[in-house]
């Protein structure tokens, strides 16, 4: 199986931007080499090669099963890799994460907690564990992360009568204990209203002014495209396309949308046109037509065909059309 | 403002880094004093040490109700009659055949398969607790609970034996007809709780190592238990005799021979050396599997 990637992206890697966080010193949070995992005999990841400047804001974006978790635990040490290297904050890991993971905050596979103690005993549990934290201050840095996640009301409740977006929450608030040079979060605005969609997007933000490195998953791509500097694409565990996030929208940029009832007839007419023609991700039944003709000759071939043009519009490239591109080509 | 302290800070910990210095980690000391306070907040924990402790005031009332009837009680339950020291003894022999096994396998299953099935395991080893830290915390805990576990048995076994049996003038009658004064029966049940205690360390052990390898803290109740079952039947198999100086069961009715004077230690001690090799063996499989594992 071969993954045809489009050439704009495929060679791209992401490079060092002249963003925030330059007093962190070392250039990569984070780096993939190679990573390769096998669980029996399905192939989670495979030959993923990233690099995460220092003081980025990386978007993991992928498909359920796309091997986004899998990538990020190994990152993190939880997971040994089949092949391939992984560097966190300059240590390899697995075998020096212990020098590098104090350091790093992360919100991995939805949070765990026990049932039977509250969100603050069980942040005091977690504040136990960090080496970076000494034992007089637990107190009180449970206390303000829990404000800071808007959760000082529920904060004595027990963690079994949480909604879903308080347990995200809680995690979140047990990945930001500590200051942090690297926060993970996978998939942290799961189950979250919009208040707490829009609360992960200032924490982020903040995590970013404060020149830390933040890596978050997410299939909310409207999520990634507010508050990322740069993105990965996954699709079938291999990395379809990284980059800083305006060079991939700029390579996404050159074509027309076209709002119209009759799609299949539309994507027909434009593909016999010799243009590429796919179905817009958008809720309005629309057609987007790259590589074609000039837009007027495109429109005027479309009315003569028949079609029934409500509107055309230059692309708007938006990372939803761009993820959905390069996750259905494949296949 | 806020972003300048962060940034500060954050560069505050890159200067931490010395990637030659040996990592930085939590004081080991705070991460038992939480693991003993995550074990003594569980319901099922604090449930379980109650219901132990009405072990032996069990015992007593139905030893205290039975009394008048000399029946065919002439065992060991016989002798706690009019003999209070006895009953905490008796208890603790009692309870290890099943009871106490059995609590220290459920404590052993949420120490590493029940926190893997929150999701909490993880956090710890991305805090990072390091892996061999993360087993001797685990431990720590079980051995806790064990401890706890047959403390209750002895101490409510003294005051029951007290209060509802009689303490026989605060002496020990023993099995072999003296009479112990109250500083050496309290010894002998010292001694008898430290030796369950062993016992259970060696349980708990193998216990672990299956809640290494699992995800399910169920498995690893059955296993102790089909386990403990299958141990029994193995032992009351007269062709499989040999099997006997194998079987960690198979000397855990010694306790009972602190009730001798003088006190033969030798079954004691052999059963003793006996759970020292499945202690090692546990704690041996679990180190490998843990500092392995996918989490």
């Amino acid at each position: 199986m071969t993954t045809s990637s489009p050439a704009t992206f495929s060679s791209a890697t992401l490079a060092p931007g002249g963003s925030a966080g330059s007093a962190v010193g070392a250039p990569v949070a984070a780096r993939a080499i190679g990573l390769r995992k096998v669980f029996g005999r399905t192939v989670a990841v495979e030959g993923i090669d990233l690099e995460v400047p220092s003081g980025a804001v990386l978007g993991m974006l992928g498909p359920n099963g796309s091997g986004k978790t899998t990538l990020i635990r190994m990152l993190l040490g939880l997971t040994r890799p089949t092949a391939g290297a992984a560097e966190l904050l300059g240590h390899p890991v697995p075998e020096q994460a212990a020098w590098a993971l104090p350091q790093v905050g992360a919100l991995v596979e939805g949070p765990g907690f026990h049932p039977f103690l509250s969100g603050r005993e069980n942040l005091c549990r977690v504040a136990a564990a960090e080496p970076l934290l000494a034992s007089s201050e637990i107190a009180n840095a449970v206390g303000a992360v829990l404000k800071r996640v808007g959760l000082a009301d529920a904060a004595d409740r027990r963690y079994r009568g949480y909604s879903l977006g308080m347990k995200q929450r809680l995690g979140l608030a047990a990945a930001l204990i500590v200051p942090r040079r690297l926060v993970v979060l996978d998939e942290p605005t799961n189950g979250l209203d919009p208040a707490g969609t829009r609360d992960v997007r200032r924490i982020i933000g903040e995590l970013h002014e404060g020149g830390a490195t933040v890596i978050v998953s997410s299939h909310l791509l409207a999520e990634v495209e507010a508050t990322c500097t740069h993105v990965a694409v996954l699709q079938a565990g291999t990395l379809v396309a990284t980059g800083d996030l305006p060079s991939l929208l700029e390579a996404g940029t050159s074509g027309m949308v076209v709002v119209t009832p009759d799609v299949e007839l539309t994507i027909r007419t434009m593909r016999e046109a010799g243009a590429t023609a796919y179905r817009s991700e958008s809720t309005e039944p629309a057609v987007v037509v790259k590589d074609g003709p000039p837009a007027p000759e495109a429109i005027s071939l479309l009315v003569r065909a028949g079609v029934s043009v409500h509107e055309a519009r230059r692309s708007r490239a938006n990372l939803e059309e761009l993820f959905a591109r390069l996750t259905e080509e494949t296949g | 403002m806020t972003a300048m302290t962060e940034s500060t800070r954050a560069a505050a910990l890159a200067r931490t880094t010395v990637p030659t210095a040996a990592p930085r980690h939590a004081p080991m000391g705070r991460l038992l004093a939480a693991e003993a306070r995550w074990v003594l907040r569980r319901p099922r924990t604090l449930v379980m040490l109650g219901v132990f402790a009405l072990v032996p005031v069990l015992i007593a009332i139905g030893v205290a109700v039975a009394d008048d009837t000399p029946g065919p009680g002439s065992g060991l339950i016989g002798a706690i009659a009019g003999n209070g020291f006895v009953l905490p003894i008796v208890s603790m022999t009692m309870a290890l055949g099943l009871l106490l096994p059995l609590a220290v396998a459920m404590a052993a299953a949420d120490a590493i398969a029940g926190e893997t099935a929150h999701g909490t395991l993880r956090g710890l080893l991305v805090a990072p607790v390091g892996r061999l830290r993360l087993v001797g915390m685990k431990a720590f805990g079980v051995l806790l609970v064990a401890t706890l576990a047959t403390t209750a048995i002895a101490v409510m076994g003294l005051l029951a034996g007290f209060a509802v049996i009689g303490g026989a003038d605060g002496q020990l009658i023993t099995l072999s007809g003296t009479t112990l004064g109250l500083g050496e029966a309290l010894a002998r049940v010292a001694l008898v709780v430290v030796w369950t205690v062993g016992q259970l360390a060696a349980v708990g052990a193998v216990a672990l190592a299956i809640s290494a390898y699992t995800e399910h803290p169920l498995v690893v109740l059955a296993s102790v238990l089909g386990g403990l079952i299958v141990f029994g039947v193995l032992s009351a198999i007269p062709a499989l005799d040999w099997l006997q100086p194998y079987l960690l069961t198979s000397g855990w009715t010694a306790g009972v021979d602190a009730l001798r004077d003088p006190t033969p230690y030798g079954g004691m001690i052999e059963s003793s050396l006996r759970a020292l090799c499945y202690l090692g063996l546990g704690a041996g499989v679990t180190v490998h599997r843990m500092l392995r594992r996918d989490a």
